[in-house]
């Protein structure tokens, strides 16, 4: 083979996984990809997605030139050059910091279309232009995260290689054959060893169908779930009183919660799991040393947080926390790496005033009422915010007082077509980038492996362009450090710290081969709070305990949209080797509920709430509970119009914003005729 | 020099989470035409999956029916298509029970799995069965297999009888199902298979 080499790629996806490739390439062609051997995480595997990688960079859809479209969303495109396209965006913002006096009127719009390191070089280039208006928040996993931070001071750092020393695994809103592949490894390790597998969740997942024993549940009532297990271990005299009450705070008053509050006649009857079922649940935290992985979709309710609360509650107390497969999975976001992209020096002048913060999570509606100034730029990077966002009217609304759209993507997506500019995005196999797991702990560095295609540059490359033209144009303009290369940035993450981790003296080994982090040391005695002063002074129950969840007079169906097979979000929609079939064109029902509406298969239907309307057609699944209509992300009618003001309990400590509860959306159908 | 063997997969149906992976990894191996799919990822009954290739058969119909002799049945027992010999009559894609050899209607002629033989003269296993996650899809051989902890098929899956493909099964055990219980119904638990 001429010209043959192999790469190392890492898989830069908002997934669990952070995949290291080994990407085969022939005459600057990317011609296979393959799993690499040496990450002990994914070892030598990718995932449907990941081996559909070379059709996914050779996509005949994908944007090779800057494009400029006039006027805005008439589809008359015009190719430019990037220095006129930067060149006037450039202007742009100097003329909106002369009439504004600072660069609050520009902002960003970016999420996680690539979570590599050194894609937060475009908050970077934002940051150099001293105060303007960030998208902050956690639309995944905040509230998830606080709950646990309010139990136990801080999220615990798992290692989910350690699922396969787990005497009993608990998957508990979780569908790791459709989020997680790799995991099943570990969790089928630990199978073969005896282990047995409990799968909860309201959907029956291709994971709740590995389940040993399956335990269907109604949407938001987890905590209840958890709350029932406690008091059939308490009343057997299963719990170490003991040792709880040296390691728990608020124990006493728990306990008679537990006693005087939860029926299990009536926690049967709120969550729909037999007595039986409870018990099955109960005997799998009676023996020591049970793995817990809890999801990110249970904290997408109102009464998200306090669900995960309640589990973990289950967990520590049954004793389940410090051994080493046992415990809780969650998520793993080191936080270890400084990203100086995001604290480089600024000038005093600049650091005057403060960044102007947006809640992503409604991030049109609270743009819309933003003053002194407007916001006039937008930037958007990684995101598609028109099919994922909540409140997509209120983004057209926005369009309408915007001055200049910019969008980075790979593809002409819904957003892109809204914009003014689009600038065409590297693929991961066109520069360098870190990369580190919220999943597992391996860290690799991202090589590119092709030439950019066409014209295609990376978020970093943008950035040190876009602060060129503006530092030319007025000096001293931006303070982004353009002359630093990816290198440079990637260097001056690895502090001493990082490299003792990682067992390495200089992090140029890595180039070599991903390593894993040695965990930190963990003090284990450490107390748990079941009372929580500090979730009682951001205004929540002090006590983790079941909250019911919402409901909705008007609308009697809860709307779920769970993660499909062959997309990350909005993600790879395009590629013919992930046709499975999954579409977004559907909405899955229970027949009694499509019965009650005189529905059939295949049926024309229009979902709708106070939000907006979608057509849908309908497909008939017995497993779906009633009361619950399921459909997929995505696509050009989105499923997220109908999302609206949605939020969790929890989420500010971690996330700066509470989580978005996507879960908590009611709709009713109807026939289209 | 080929050594006698019959060279074919093992499944096991309740491993397979239905991902896709073996599919796609073939494509990518193999680079096959758009919407040309030498191995399948299908649904079956209560959430389980199948995953289908060539299954190298014993009795090959493929071989039996092609008019153009296309096929050859090596020693190893891998079954493969000379492409170039095919005329693209479609015979075989009829008469194989697992939808095995796939037409290809850019090229006019038919293709299918070829046990990713390159691979195999390098020593490394087939780009289906590396890329799957679960240990649900595994290549053997089938004359060193211990035949009684395994069964020769499973609900779901095609006719063997006509073929005899090389590919054997893990019997499917009972799991624990508590379905929701609705305030009307008091139906919960069952057992499935
Ligand atoms: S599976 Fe079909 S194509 Fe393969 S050997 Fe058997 S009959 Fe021939
Ligand atoms: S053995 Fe090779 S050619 Fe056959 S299905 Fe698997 S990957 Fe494809
Ligand atoms: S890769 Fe394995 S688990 Fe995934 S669909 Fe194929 S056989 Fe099933």
């Amino acid at each position: 083979m001429r010209n043959h080499k192999i790469v190392h790629n890492v898989c830069p996806r908002n997934c669990y996984e952070t995949c290291s490739i080994l990407s085969h390439v022939e005459n600057d062609k990317l011609v296979k990809v393959e799993g690499n051997i040496l990450h002990g995480y994914t070892r030598g595997r990718l995932c449907a997605k990941g081996y559909a990688l070379t059709e996914y960079v050779y996509h005949p859809e994908r944007l090779k030139y800057p494009i400029k479209q006039f006027p805005r969303g008439s589809g008359n495109w015009q190719r430019i050059s990037w220095e006129e396209a930067l060149g006037f965006i450039a202007e742009k913002i100097i003329e909106l910091h002369d009439r504004y006096g600072s660069s609050l009127a520009c902002g960003y719009n970016k999420y996680s279309g690539n979570i590599g390191v050194l894609h937060q070089a475009t908050e970077g280039m934002f940051r150099g232009l001293g105060p303007h208006t960030i998208a902050q928040g956690d639309v995944c996993l905040a509230a998830g995260n606080d709950a646990l931070i309010y139990n136990r001071e801080k999220v615990p750092f798992k290692d989910p290689e350690d699922m396969a020393k787990a005497k009993g695994i608990v998957l508990w809103g979780v569908n790791p054959a459709r989020t997680a592949t790799h995991q099943w490894f570990f969790i089928n390790k630990a199978r073969d060893q005896g282990a047995k597998l409990l799968v909860i969740d309201p959907l029956y997942t291709p994971t709740a169908a590995q389940g040993d024993i399956f335990l269907q549940i109604k949407p938001g009532t987890d905590g209840m779930l958890a709350m029932a297990t406690l008091k059939i271990l308490l009343e057997k005299g299963k719990l170490d009183e003991g040792y709880i009450k040296e390691h728990f705070i608020g124990w006493e008053t728990f306990k008679s919660y537990l006693l005087e509050e939860v029926e299990l006649s009536e926690a049967s009857k709120i969550t729909g799991v037999p007595l039986e079922g409870i018990k099955e649940l109960a005997a799998l935290y009676e023996s020591k040393n049970c793995a817990t992985w809890v999801g990110f979709g249970l904290q997408r309710y109102s009464n998200g947080g306090q669900t995960v609360r309640v589990i973990d509650a289950l967990v520590t107390l049954t004793g389940n926390y410090g051994e080493i497969g046992g415990g809780i999975y969650y998520n793993n976001s080191s936080g270890i790496f400084p990203i100086n992209l995001k604290k480089f020096p600024r000038p005093p002048e600049q650091e005057k005033t403060k960044e102007r913060i947006v809640d992503i999570n409604h991030f049109a509606s609270e743009v819309l009422a933003l003053k002194d100034p407007p916001l006039k730029l937008l930037w958007i990077a990684g995101r598609n915010p028109l099919t994922q966002d909540q409140d997509i009217d209120k983004w057209h609304q926005l369009f309408r007082q915007l001055e200049l759209i910019v969008t980075v993507d790979m593809f002409m997506n819904e957003i892109a077509a809204q914009s003014d500019f689009v600038l065409p995005a590297a693929t991961f196999f066109e520069d360098y980038d870190l990369n580190y797991s919220y999943w597992h702990h391996w860290i690799g560095i991202n090589q590119p492996a092709i030439p950019p295609y066409y014209e295609a540059k990376s978020d970093l490359e943008i950035a040190r362009l876009l602060t060129k033209e503006l530092n030319k144009r007025r000096p001293g303009f931006s303070s982004f450090p353009a002359e630093r290369t990816a290198l440079d940035w990637i260097e001056g993450e690895f502090t001493p710290e990082v490299l003792a981790r990682l067992g390495i003296k200089n992090w140029r080994e890595l180039l070599q081969s991903p390593r894993k982090l040695i965990p930190p040391s963990e003090k284990s005695d450490h107390q748990i709070h079941l009372f929580s002063q500090k979730a009682k002074e951001g205004q929540l129950p002090a006590l983790a305990r079941f909250t019911p969840p919402l409901s909705n007079p008007s609308y009697p169906l809860r709307l779920l949209t769970p993660q499909s097979l062959s997309r990350i979000h909005s993600q790879y929609s395009n590629l013919s080797w992930l046709d499975f079939g999954e579409t977004s064109e559907e909405v899955e029902m229970n027949p009694q509920d499509a019965q009650a509406r005189n529905l059939e298969e295949k049926d024309t239907v229009l979902i709708f709430n106070e939000g907006g309307t979608c057509e849908r057609k309908v497909r008939l699944n017995k497993y779906l509970p009633e009361g619950v209509v399921l459909a997929s992300q995505g696509g050009q009618d989105p499923i997220n119009k109908l999302f609206t003001g949605l939020k969790a309990d929890m989420g500010i400590l971690t996330g700066g914003m509470p989580g978005g509860a996507y879960y908590d959306v009611w709709v009713e159908v109807k026939k289209n005729d | 020099m080929t050594k006698i063997s019959t060279k074919g997969f093992l499944f096991n149906v309740e491993r397979c989470i239905g991902c896709h992976a073996c599919e796609v990894a073939c494509k990518n191996e193999n680079k096959t035409a758009p919407g040309v799919q030498w191995r399948r990822v299908t649904e079956g009954e209560n959430g389980t999956y199948h995953s289908i290739s060539c299954n190298h058969c014993s009795s090959p119909e493929c071989f039996r029916v092609c008019p153009e002799n296309a096929y050859i049945k090596r020693r190893d027992g891998i079954v493969l298509i000379d492409s170039n010999r095919c005329a693209g009559c479609n015979t075989c894609v009829q008469a194989c029970p697992y939808h095995a050899p796939q037409f290809d209607l850019h090229q006019n002629r038919t293709t299918k799995c070829n046990y990713c033989i390159d691979r195999q003269r390098e020593g490394l296993p087939p780009a289906c069965v590396v890329a799957c996650p679960s240990g649900a899809l595994v290549n053997i051989d089938l004359k060193h297999l211990p035949l009684e902890s395994t069964v020769p098929t499973v609900p779901g899956f095609p006719d063997i009888r006509i073929t005899k493909p090389s590919i054997r099964f893990f019997p499917q055990k009972g799991k624990k199902r508590y379905w929701l219980k609705e305030e009307k119904s008091e139906s919960t638990k069952n057992t499935d298979l």
